[in-house]
């Protein structure tokens, strides 16, 4: 008899659990949305800016190490690096280019170039996932870090357009946006053409993950630390 | 020396808002006439190259390219040239080639120190780099701090962090510490220059240990050599305890290797040809054999040496009314004994040397040491041959019982069939054999009571009385060839006209595995017919055997007492095997 009352408790421990699991709806995160359990919460742009800033970083290096890994698999020897001077699709969008332009810069402004870059870069990202896994024996840690660059792009845009909503005062301006038509490169016959194409575009992707950092940086040191980070 | 090449070294920007340029110059000046050489810049959207605007800021070879001329994420592409040639080109972007300066202001204070004062915690700061603009967040640092003692030569590193504190435990206070501090970009793989080396000093600020001096390590010697002499002191306890159950538990004991059917200490004590008939035997053996202790006891004393008092003990007991117990199963048995199974019974042996089986072998072992023992095995000495007769039955029943039941039917049946058996000529046989059941080498089997006990016949000397001792004067017969002829044997027993001629037959029938060669049996079916029919002439041969009945399967044979005619001398041309038909052809 003293098993079976063990495997009721143990029934009914489940039953608490599974209940408690489905009430609050919580699955495994590391940030909970609303630790005040008030019914209009809202998370501060603190918290926004912080999340924000973990997603960029983490884009970031991401894209680092795959340019990093494609350049020592395919890059040795082809002499890409040469031909590196390149430019990215998102060239076309003055962004600011230096520590005093981005101080002067209206935070509203960035906020949209931030923005506009990240949806640039929205269908790039789809293709190159998709486009990678046609590369002939690719590492499987290529293919992994593109998937997850474009979910976590995707993401960020989400907390972007919420911190835009938050912060910005007059109405929403035009989208910025750049078309991404480097496609038909990236699906190239011969190998050494495509090759480059995802040179370059992997290159452009490190470039401007770089820059969405920093610029999230700055703008969080601005606007919620009062440039004393 | 080799002609070196100016060459551009490296490119850096200690903070992304400027950079420069370094150069080597080679020893190309010293070759040639020396001429001027110029960096040459181009931004990637411009289409002309232009001359470094800073040559003095870095240093020599250097070229330092200010805010106003940075730009952070575009593309830059330098070459160093002379006027005719261009010497090197590098291409790069701002945003990688980013190595900070060196923390600055480095500082350490004390946390706490253990309770012996052995040890103590410090606490390490620093500032930033003042050129990386960390608090506009611009540039995002990550610093690596390495410690170690002043006389070591190895770097301790910690991991690389954000903050501009870390703790460092477990100091020896006794010892003096160097510390160093490098920074990188949070992003990067490279690190700047190392910072200056901070010293630690605890007797600075009054802690210092001075009589700590010794290292308090663990004493692992101490450890090791307490830890085997308390383990020999408990194994050596353990041994000579005089518990049994303690000591099985931890010194379990060693199996020693057993055989079923095998009397260990035969193997200790037993001559090597009686072990290797033994091992022979048990080379396919069937353990459902020797869950019969009589099995093994019964191979036992056909295998030891002879031993009178085992073997009257065991005739007698054979041969008893009264012992049923070891005979109901010894009559019974049609089964294959052990011995049995290493003659393979469908192998067409012909060759019957007695090497060749294990039964040959132990037999002819047997025959040939009765044989040394005694002048005459064939003219058996009454008093010579108790330990004889009680191998003869044991042959005897060996050779009924390992025969499988098919072959005994197939064997036996003819004659059971054809033959019939004045029984009562049996039983005087049985009668008078009592008296003289140990005399003979071999007894042949007369009949099994249905009780199962096996009744033996000695042969015509107990139905004739005591017969003349009168040794076979013709031992021709090879002792090494098992196999007797008919002829040979007949010659003995017409010399000694009561005598046995059973090994005779006791070689022809274990050669075919079990069952006795027709011949043989007609030769004793023979003469045991000439024997009952009529006073034995001495030219009759004796009748060993006599032919079987009834297969009572399993409990047992009744044998008669047949008188046959004696073989034709077809018969007597081979030694070998009388086949069925010639066999029919004799029977009435």
């Amino acid at each position: 008899m003293s098993t079976r009352g063990a495997s009721l408790k143990g029934l009914l421990l489940a039953a608490l659990l599974v209940s408690h699991m489905l009430l609050t709806k919580e699955g495994v995160t590391s940030m909970p949305i609303c630790p005040n359990g008030s019914v209009n919460c809202q998370l501060s742009l603190e918290e926004l800016f912080d999340r924000a800033v973990k997603l960029s970083h983490y884009i970031h290096y991401l894209s680092s190490e795959m340019f990093n890994e494609f350049d020592e698999r395919y890059a040795q020897g082809r002499g890409f690096i040469a031909k590196a001077v390149n430019s990215c699709h998102t060239a076309s969008l003055t962004t600011p280019e230096d520590k005093e332009q981005a101080q002067q810069i209206h935070h509203e402004d960035l906020l949209n170039l931030i923005l506009g870059v990240l949806r640039s870069w929205n269908d790039p990202l789809i293709h190159l996932a998709s486009e990678v896994q046609r590369i002939k024996e690719a590492p499987e840690t290529i293919l992994w870090k593109a998937v997850e660059i474009e979910e976590q792009n995707k993401r960020l845009l989400e907390g972007m357009e919420k911190i835009v909503g938050r912060v910005h005062s007059g109405e929403v301006e035009n989208e910025i946006y750049t078309p991404w038509d480097g496609l038909p490169s990236l699906q190239l016959a011969d190998e050494d053409s495509r090759l480059f194409a995802f040179y370059n575009l992997l290159h452009c992707l490190r470039r401007d993950s770089h820059k969405i950092d920093n610029y999230l940086k700055v703008l969080k040191c601005r606007l919620i630390h009062d440039n004393n980070c | 020396d080799l002609l070196q090449w100016p060459q551009i070294s490296k490119c850096r920007s200690p903070e992304m808002e400027t950079f420069s340029c370094f150069w080597t110059a080679g020893n190309f000046y010293n070759l040639t006439v020396p001429t001027m050489l110029q960096l040459l810049y181009k931004k990637s959207n411009e289409e002309d190259w232009k001359e470094c605007p800073d040559y003095i800021t870095s240093g020599q070879n250097s070229c330092y390219f200010n805010a106003s001329y940075t730009s952070v994420w575009t593309p830059y592409c330098v070459q160093l040239a002379s006027k005719n040639e261009v010497y090197d080109k590098k291409c790069f972007s701002v945003d990688e080639i980013v190595l900070p300066d060196p923390p600055v202001h480095l500082n350490w204070t004390l946390l706490n120190t253990s309770q012996t004062g052995i040890h103590g915690d410090i606490q390490v700061r620093w500032d930033p780099p003042p050129t990386a603009d960390v608090r506009k967040g611009w540039i995002t640092l990550e610093y690596e701090l390495q410690y170690k003692e002043v006389n070591e030569t190895k770097w301790k590193e910690l991991k690389p962090r954000l903050s501009t504190m870390v703790p460092l435990y477990s100091l020896k206070t006794a010892r003096d510490y160097e510390i160093r501090i490098r920074s990188r970009q949070r992003t990067s793989e490279k690190f700047g220059e190392f910072s200056e080396i901070l010293y630690v000093s605890f007797s600075q600020i009054g802690i210092g240990c001075d009589h700590c001096t010794e290292e308090v390590e663990f004493p692992w010697f101490l450890v090791v050599v307490f830890g085997v002499c308390g383990l020999a002191v408990t194994v050596i306890s353990i041994m000579l305890s005089k518990q049994p159950r303690l000591k099985m538990l931890i010194f379990p004991p060693v199996p020693v290797p057993k055989i079923k059917g095998i009397d260990p200490d035969l193997l200790k004590k037993g001559k090597l040809d009686e072990v290797n008939s033994i091992l022979a035997c048990h080379d396919n053996y069937k353990t459902q054999l020797y869950i019969d202790d009589l099995w093994v006891e019964f191979i036992e004393l056909d295998i030891e040496d002879p031993d009178e008092k085992n073997r009257a003990s065991d005739t007698d007991r054979l041969l008893s009314e009264d012992h049923l117990k070891s005979h109901s199963s010894l009559g019974a048995k049609d089964d294959d004994s052990g011995r049995a199974s290493c003659c393979e019974p469908d192998i067409p042996e012909t060759d019957f040397s007695a090497s060749d089986t294990c039964d040959a072998t132990s037999d002819s072992d047997q025959f040939k040491k009765a044989a040394e023992k005694e002048d005459d095995l064939l003219c058996l000495d009454g008093q010579d041959n108790d330990e004889s007769l009680p191998s003869l039955a044991n042959t005897n029943l060996q050779r009924q019982h390992r025969s499988t039941q098919s072959e005994n039917s197939h064997l036996w049946a003819p004659f059971g069939d054809s033959v019939e058996s004045p029984r009562p000529s049996v039983h005087t046989q049985i009668s008078n054999q009592n008296s003289l059941a140990s005399t003979d080498f071999y007894a042949q089997v007369s009949d099994i009571t249905p009780a199962g006990r096996v009744v033996l016949s000695p042969g015509q000397k107990s139905k004739l009385g005591r017969a003349q001792r009168e040794g076979c004067t013709e031992q021709n017969f090879t002792m090494d060839n098992t196999y007797f002829c008919e002829a040979d044997v007949k010659k003995c027993i017409a010399v000694t006209s009561h005598e046995e001629n059973e090994p005779r037959v006791q070689e022809q029938g274990y050669n075919e595995d079990g069952y006795f060669t027709t011949e043989s049996l007609t030769t004793t079916v023979a003469n045991l017919g000439a024997s009952t029919a009529a006073p034995p002439s001495s030219e009759m041969p004796v009748a060993d055997y006599t032919s079987i009945h009834i297969v009572q399967s399993p409990q047992g044979l009744v044998l008669n007492a047949t008188a046959l005619p004696v073989p034709d001398k077809e018969f007597n041309v081979s030694c070998g095997y009388v086949s069925t038909d010639q066999l029919n052809k004799i029977m009435p």
